[in-house]
């Protein structure tokens, strides 16, 4: 057994320490009397309690990572004192990760930024005090829209940006397209996707139609196969994640549970199997199991198809001919192979998967063979089943590669869109259309072809044709001039300068920007910022947003706020309609009729007359009553092979191959493909980018991984199951409930293994430098068995050199950004920075 | 008359700390004073390598050591079970936080361990109060160890005595999936997201605690010291707790 010492906050020596000579007993109030011993006075009196005040709930909903669940906010004399889950909220079913709890402690956040400023000190740095001094609404307003009709006087209206990170929909990054139409920017949204997941959505684009997260039936779901997700920690939905987590290990048959990652995390602790793989290698694995599967003959006949029979010989007595099938190193006939919902399959297993036995992964994935080969078969064989995969598998060079081959394990084994299975995506809520349109108050110069410019970015441009967004381009190009030099950027929700890769190149690029920023608290941004619009923070505003997938049927929800701004911030949905209101001409008239963002929401819930929710909500007062509208069930089922449509009262309608391609699987072929016809068309770039042929390249393969950085270790930076989006490094509690064995409470630990340290000199406790081409920054080891010889963990929580007072606390480590030390390197197709594949070397200090 | 006892199921428990960060919103705790924590652990070596964690709020037991050792009665059992600091009473002299074996006691003038200023300095209370956050919980009764303590007194999970004694008499199980219990519901249960923490009467045999207890061999910790705890842990397939340390130093 361990020892548990290092988690209690009370040692013998801090005991006798804080206790000290103070002598309990000369506490006011203690006499001794010879005949009653001690007795006792009140040493504390309770002071006189203020007026009881009502304790109000506001329903609102959740801003610390993508899920949004429903929140019920607590507030009582105007103060908001506890946060709980929304019952009545499908995702939240009343419970919440302990990230939904830090709303509280965010509101009343020390640091937060107390009204718009503007920057006197003209030089830029880390270590520059921005001598920001307090100016008016008016006047910051104002300046954002001198400097953008400027622009637009020169024609350089696309040298401003917006760049985003969590946009909650229609009353924020959803009102910003209307302006860079209106106003004449290709930068009106340069996303954040880019750092945060995208590969998993193009994997899904390319191979079942839909540029989306996925749904599942985890509640009716028997195998789960989790590659690289932080089930537990990280992985959204994470409260339904570990709601359904809870109903998966209780139910008959329980559900039995695989995890492929790196290192040692809770989710790999709390499976049946942690199969520690190599970093950037989940693809292999994923093939050698679809190698099994096919080999073995578990695939699902009804989904997938099967060989056509062999025509045997008339005469009963001449020998019979062996029937197709899939044997390891052998080609098939893809024409006799018939397939009903996926294409390619036989090709697949001609140009690559034949070869790809567990022996093969072994060597690349150093997971046994034999536990490769179990998990194949007890994937296939237990239904229904679902293969998941997150940036742990995706983040590297071949992150869409890997996707693909896990991607594939769902429709070879039957498992797409049929209940306990990869469930579908999410449908759309029944919102009303906003009647003003953009299009009628463009004027000539927005509608002029100079207009037609490429996004700074570089996203679908001839580097990246198929990426959303490249956030990590920005600050190169823009230094480059290529395709040109930013002007003035406005930063929503996102802080590249500390969460991109190579994120030191942001402070040069920053230097010659005018930089917005509108977080409400301090920040990294913030620190290079010219002028400041804070934000409200979330339960100070009124907002409305749809779900994060969930299990496939519409769920939207509503913020009121729980208090007034409790400072002089604004809503930054309703700044940028004040900014579009100073723009000159008919952009100004638009901006007017729109009013503001409460206007939006209202007009929006109108939808809701037609299409109630099933708990009662009909309109904008019901919506904020109850804080969540939804309409189960999810439309689509696929069973055994049929597709079935739901018709009020069940999944009656038998769909027809052409209904299916119209709303289950839009792919160009309307089936599942494993032989990506996207992939066909990019072939050439494909080849270009990463060396595939290009008859190759339509297929999930394996490629090895490009490692960034450099050194004889991999770096990756995992994310805590503690960590909000943000700002939660500046929240004293959470540094404090940060668990030494998996993150380091004050100080978060690089992870290393005995082997590892021990080659290098380093015990466990030292202080150790991370160093690689791109930079260095320094940490204080754990040595652990949680993780890998060749691998170390560093949690990207902290780092932070300009977030607060907390954040910035004294000695605290590490001395940065994981991201100073992790090589801007993209995977081509998705343009996914490529976090988890770098190379470091570490060396005691 | 109730006898208020918790369940944890530690097959069903991910770890996620949740309980702890809502205990400490819901009863106002400063960062770190874990009134309820979740201790983790690694056994064994990579490859076959694991984490384990049990979550550990007061046992409330039912022959406390800290009430035996507390010189001026300011720790003390109510009929209902909870164990709890007088905080009129308490002399801080920390005699009870070295008797308790589970090490769930706080003393308010530890000096902070997470870095950066002292909370307590930057939201300092104009009273008695040793400090006072501006997200300050409403309820208050000193005598119950229930809010924002004075100075120099020691703390501890209270079972969330401000909700549960106001749950109605006779109530067997406090389920927080029904609306009407939902309230007096200790926090921690509330916001146990995989549902692994339940919350009833141990008196009465047809409690879903006392249920769980029986059906999934509920076990207490480090039982052999004779406190007998009012907390009992379900450990299933792949939980733990550890039986022959104590869970502080
Ligand atoms: S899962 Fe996400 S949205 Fe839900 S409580 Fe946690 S941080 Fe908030
Ligand atoms: S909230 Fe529940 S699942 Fe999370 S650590 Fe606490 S007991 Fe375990
Ligand atoms: S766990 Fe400790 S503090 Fe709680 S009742 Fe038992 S002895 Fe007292
Ligand atoms: S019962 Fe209440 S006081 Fe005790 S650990 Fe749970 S939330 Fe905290």
């Amino acid at each position: 057994m361990t020892d548990l010492s290092i988690h209690t906050g009370l040692t013998r020596r801090r005991f006798l320490q804080a206790t000290g000579a103070a002598g309990a007993l000369g506490a006011a109030g203690l006499s001794f009397d010879a005949a009653n011993g001690l007795t006792l006075q009140k040493v504390h009196a309770q002071p006189a309690a203020g007026p009881a005040g009502q304790t109000v709930i506001t329903k609102s909903f959740c801003a610390q990572c993508p899920a949004r669940c429903g929140i019920d906010v607590y507030t009582t004399n105007g103060r908001v004192h506890a946060i709980y889950g929304t019952l009545d909220n499908p995702l939240a079913g009343g419970k919440l990760c302990p990230k939904g709890h830090y709303g509280v402690y965010l509101l009343y956040d020390a640091d937060r930024i107390k009204g718009p400023m503007k920057r006197t000190n003209p030089k830029k740095g880390r270590d520059e005090d921005p001598k920001f001094v307090p100016i008016s609404w008016d006047e910051a307003l104002q300046t954002v829209a001198d400097r953008l009709n400027a622009l637009r006087e020169k024609g350089e209206s696309h040298r401003y940006a917006t760049i985003t990170g969590r946009g909650w929909g229609y009353t924020d990054v959803g009102l910003l397209k209307q302006f860079g139409q209106l106003y004449g920017t290709p930068n009106f949204n340069l996303g954040h996707s880019s750092i945060c997941s995208d590969a998993s959505e193009t994997v899904k684009h390319i191979m079942d139609g839909h540029h989306a997260y996925s749904a599942y039936d985890y509640s009716n779901c028997n195998y789960l196969l989790v590659f690289g997700a932080g089930f537990l920690e990280s992985f959204r939905p994470f409260t339904g994640n570990m709601r359904n987590w809870g109903i998966m290990r209780s139910k008959a048959p329980k559900t039995k549970v695989t995890v492929v990652d790196v290192h040692l995390n809770t989710t790999g602790s709390a499976a049946d199997r942690l199969l520690l793989t190599k970093p950037g290698t989940d693809g292999a694995l994923a093939l050698a199991m679809a190698h099994v599967i096919l080999s073995e003959g578990l695939w699902d006949r009804q989904f997938v198809g099967d060989f056509v029979p062999v025509e045997q010989p008339k005469d009963a007595d001449a020998p019979r001919l062996p029937e197709h099938k899939f044997e390891p190193g052998k080609e098939v006939d893809p024409a006799t192979f018939k397939e009903i919902w996926t294409v390619g399959v036989a090709e697949w297993w001609n140009v690559e998967l034949k070869d790809r036995t567990p022996e093969w992964a072994e060597k690349i994935t150093t997971v046994p063979a034999r536990d490769i080969a179990a998990v194949a078969r007890e994937f296939a064989l237990t239904k229904p089943a679902v293969a998941l995969f997150e940036r742990g598998a995706s983040a590297h060079t071949n992150g869409v590669y890997n996707g693909m081959a896990i991607h594939a394990l769902n429709a070879l084994t039957g498992n797409m869109f049929a209940k306990g299975g990869l469930r579908g995506y999410q449908m759309k809520t029944a919102w009303a259309k906003l009647p003003i349109k953009a299009e009628d108050f463009m004027d000539d110069y927005a509608k002029a072809p100079e207009r037609k410019k490429p996004r700074v970015d570089g996203a679908k441009s001839k580097r990246y044709p198929l990426a959303k967004n490249m956030i990590q381009e920005i600050a190169i190009n823009s230094l480059k001039g290529e395709p040109y030099k930013l002007d003035t950027v406005m930063f929503y929700m996102t802080g590249p300068i500390f969460s991109a890769p190579d994120c030191s190149k942001w402070e040069e690029a920053l230097r010659q920007i005018f930089v917005i920023d509108t977080s409400p608290y301090p920040g990294e941004t913030n620190r290079f910022a010219d002028l400041i619009l804070p934000d409200n923070t979330y339960l100070e505003r009124l907002q409305i947003a749809d779900t994060y997938p969930y299990e496939g049927y519409p769920i939207s929800m509503i913020r009121t706020p729980a208090v007034k701004p409790i400072f002089d911030t604004k809503t930054f949905g309703d700044a940028v309609i004040e900014i579009g209101k100073r723009i000159k001409g008919p952009t100004s008239e638009y901006y007017k009729k729109i009013g503001n963002t409460e206007n939006i929401v209202k007009w929006m819930c109108e939808g809701f007359k037609d299409k109630p929710g099933d708990n009662g909500v009909t309109d904008f007062e019901t919506f904020a009553q109850k804080g969540v509208w939804y309409r189960k069930p999810y439309a689509y089922l696929q069973e055994r092979g049929v597709f079935y449509e739901w018709d009020g009262k069940g999944y009656n309608k038998v769909m027809t191959p052409e209904e299916v391609k119209a709303k289950v699987m839009p792919t160009p072929t309307g089936k599942f493909e494993i032989k990506v016809t996207e992939l066909e068309h990019h072939a050439e770039f494909v080849h270009e980018r990463l060396g595939i042929a290009p008859e190759r390249a339509p297929f999930p393969q394996w490629v090895a991984p490009r490692h960034g950085g450099d050194g004889d270790l991999h770096f990756i930076s995992p994310k805590l199951a503690g960590q909000a989006e943000g700002r939660s490094a500046n929240l004293p509690h959470v540094a404090a409930m940060i668990q030494p064995t998996q993150g380091g409470k004050r100080n978060v630990f690089l992870e290393m293994h005995p082997e590892a340290a021990g080659k290098r000199g380093i015990k466990d406790g030292d202080r150790v430098r991370i160093k690689n081409k791109v930079g260095k920054i320094e940490a204080i080891v754990r040595v652990t068995h949680t993780t890998r010889p060749d691998t170390v963990a560093l949690p990207m929580i902290h780092g932070h050199w300009a977030q607060g007072r907390w954040a910035q606390g004294a000695g605290r480590l590490p001395t940065g950004s994981t991201n100073e030390v992790t090589e801007n390197l993209s995977e081509p197709l998705s343009g996914l920075a490529c976090f988890h594949s770098g190379l470091v070397s570490v060396e005691k200090v | 008359m109730a006898k208020w006892g918790m369940v944890i199921d530690l097959e069903k428990c991910v770890g996620c700390q949740a309980c702890t960060i809502a205990c400490g919103m819901e009863n106002t705790r400063l960062p770190g004073e874990h009134w309820q924590d979740v201790i983790f652990f690694q056994e064994g070596t990579y490859p076959n390598t694991e984490l384990k964690w049990f979550p550990r709020p007061c046992m409330h037991c039912e022959n406390p050591s800290c009430v035996a050792v507390c010189p001026t009665r300011a720790t003390y059992k109510t009929e209902e079970g909870q164990v709890l600091v007088d905080w009129e009473r308490c002399i801080g002299c920390k005699y009870c936080m070295i008797a308790c074996p589970y090490g769930v006691r706080f003393y308010t003038e530890e000096a902070p361990r997470y870095g950066g200023p002292d909370l307590k300095a930057v939201f300092p209370a104009a009273d008695a109060h040793s400090w006072s956050p501006p997200w300050k919980a409403p309820q208050e009764d000193w005598k119950h160890g229930v809010g924002v303590q004075p100075h120099d007194v020691v703390s501890k999970c209270t079972f969330c005595y401000h909700r549960v004694s106001k749950a109605p008499k006779g109530t067997a199980d406090l389920d927080p999936s029904n609306p009407v219990m939902r309230e007096y519901t200790p926090a921690c249960v509330v916001a146990c997201s995989p549902g692994a923490r339940f919350f009833g009467d141990l008196s009465n045999p047809n409690s879903e605690v006392n249920k769980q207890i029986a059906n999934k061999n509920g076990v207490r910790l480090l039982d052999h010291l004779g406190n007998r705890p009012q907390v009992y842990y379900l450990t299933g397939v792949g939980g733990a707790i550890p039986n022959t340390h104590t869970t502080k130093a």
